[in-house]
């Protein structure tokens, strides 16, 4: 039991007619009962947006399993209650804003060994640095808690047996819709979104923005499209190897259907955790009042 | 798979995001005759060109407004809904009361986006003069300035031949000057805008850059 994930990248159509490869990509590893994932999409306007995408995803991973070991160890070993939903002593009344801080610290350490990788790559190649633009999307799970950060659009969507699918981050784009963040942006860092949800996984979607006008409901608040994800979850949850049993999700990522509502490229991010034996009865709902590192937006 | 394959995923119906543009057009006394049927065989080619991009045409949506004296030609609306307008040349040149009006329509039309929560583009506003202004255009050059600056929209201020580019010059954003139209080459001026158009809206880049657009072919910045 434990994780299961599969992950597909597909090219555009407008890339494919252009002869541009595809600028997705994304990677993802899982140890013991831990799940480190990130995926990003390479500005169509960058001209290596494919290399800086890979270097990008692969640098938050390696980096991120290396804080893990200390910094959510750290938190999971001293502060149990806040990953295990149990009671918090009233006395921690300043714990969310500690734990607030250290996770702001991770991520922040990990998008800037991405950027730092990048920069050498431009040094190394002769390259622009902007041509190597890419949005990131990163997040670590267990069955008990995620934490996540986003640069850029794209979106993560995650279900869990004790509330509805659930959109962790706004999608950011300014108040123009083509105008984005990327880890190459000079205020990556400020612009970084980040969160960590004590709450028990189940489900786990993560996507570019090819998917983003079909998957979310674009609204002042936006929200997930629930029939576009009760499908895929229904395929990992019943799919025992879902990397080799990938022919649904590819079917899906080249269906006609799909690609008249998108030309961008498309990378689809699918993650179950299977419970073993019986499923804990609900609990109380501990997110409201323990959103850490919440978007502002909500 | 075990039996069965699940349902393929469906999808949310978003409305499709708008690429406001404003065409503000001269269509003084001194445009009657080729000029001003140049002007309308352009647009009918911007119209003809936007439409055959599957993306731009539910994106892209364009107001005319036309001086003087200032008049709304025609409302914002997507290409397929609508049809180019014919022009015939008129008065008098307000070009500052048409400035101001169009910036104005722009805000509002935003306001119209933001509430049914449609997303946007960058609006452009499009100015093509052949005269000098017949009104005060002091205030109206400085919305624009403040406009461009707070990255509100993207002026573009094209002269034809017998502007007063000195003044357009004082109109149109310092970071992009005005372009004066070689000859009556509406038709190549539209390609380039439809082109643009088509580049804009279905394009995605950071907040510090800008969509690189196609070359200019059909005018000249004169310093």
């Amino acid at each position: 039991m434990g994780w299961k994930a599969v992950l597909r990248s597909v090219i555009g159509t407008s890339h494919e007619q252009r002869h541009i490869v595809c600028q997705d990509y994304g990677n993802y590893e899982i140890f013991d009962d831990v799940l480190i994932a990130a995926i990003a999409d390479g500005a169509g306007s960058a001209k290596y947006a494919d290399i800086g995408a890979q270097l990008a995803v692969n640098t938050a991973i390696t980096h991120l399993k290396k804080l893990y070991l200390r910094w959510f160890k750290l938190i999971e070993d001293k502060f149990p209650a806040v990953l295990h939903q149990t009671a918090v002593d009233p006395k921690d009344a300043n714990l969310p804003a500690m734990i607030d801080a250290k996770i702001r610290k991770v991520f922040q350490k990990t998008l800037h060994k991405a950027i730092a990788s990048l920069q050498k790559n431009a040094a190394e190649n002769g390259y622009a640095f902007h041509d190597l633009a890419c949005t990131l999307l990163l997040f670590i799970a267990t069955d008990r808690w995620i934490a996540a950060m986003q640069i850029g659009d794209g979106f993560i969507v995650i279900n869990s047996p004790e509330s509805d699918y659930r959109l962790l981050f706004q999608p950011d784009k300014g108040e123009f819709i083509n105008e984005t963040t990327f880890v190459t942006s000079a205020n990556a860092l400020s612009q970084m979104q980040f969160c960590l949800y004590p709450i028990k996984q189940k489900f786990i979607c993560a996507s570019t923005d090819g998917l983003e006008r079909v998957a979310i409901v674009t609204r002042a608040n936006s929200t997930p499209f629930v029939p576009f994800f009760q499908p895929l979850e229904k395929y990992i949850q019943e799919t025992s190897n879902p990397e080799q049993e990938d022919e649904y999700i590819l079917r899906f990522l080249n269906s006609e259907r799909l690609n008249a509502r998108t030309d961008d490229d498309k990378t689809l991010f699918l993650c179950f955790f299977a419970q073993q034996g019986h499923v804990e009865p609900k609990q109380p709902r501990w997110l409201d009042c323990f959103n850490l590192g919440e978007n502002k937006s909500e | 798979m075990p039996v069965g394959q699940p349902e393929f995923p469906e999808f949310a119906d978003n409305p499709e995001p708008r690429c406001p543009v404003v065409l503000l057009l001269d269509t003084s006394g001194s445009m009657s005759g080729e000029p001003i049927e140049e002007l309308n065989q352009g647009i009918t080619s911007f119209w003809q060109s936007v439409n055959q991009d599957s993306l731009a045409k539910l994106r892209v949506e364009l107001a005319v407004v036309t001086f003087g004296p200032v008049r709304l030609a025609q409302n914002f609306s997507t290409i397929i809904q609508s049809k180019p307008p014919k022009l015939t040349a008129d008065s008098d040149t307000p070009m500052g009361a048409a400035i101001e009006y169009a910036l104005n329509l722009l805000e509002d039309r935003k306001a119209t986006y933001k509430a049914s929560s449609i997303q946007y583009y960058r609006p452009w506003v499009f100015l093509v003069t052949d005269g000098a202004p017949t009104d005060d255009w002091q205030n109206a050059a400085k919305v624009v300035r403040q406009g461009e600056t707070d990255r509100k929209h993207l002026f573009f201020a094209v002269g034809v031949q017998g502007a007063d580019m000195n003044t357009l010059n004082q109109i149109a954003p310092s970071q992009r000057p005005p372009l004066m139209l070689k000859g009556l080459d509406f038709r190549a001026m539209f390609e380039w805008l439809s082109a643009s158009m088509k580049r804009v809206s279905a394009s995605r880049v950071g907040t510090e850059e800008q969509i690189s657009l196609p070359p200019v072919g059909w005018g000249e910045v004169q310093v």
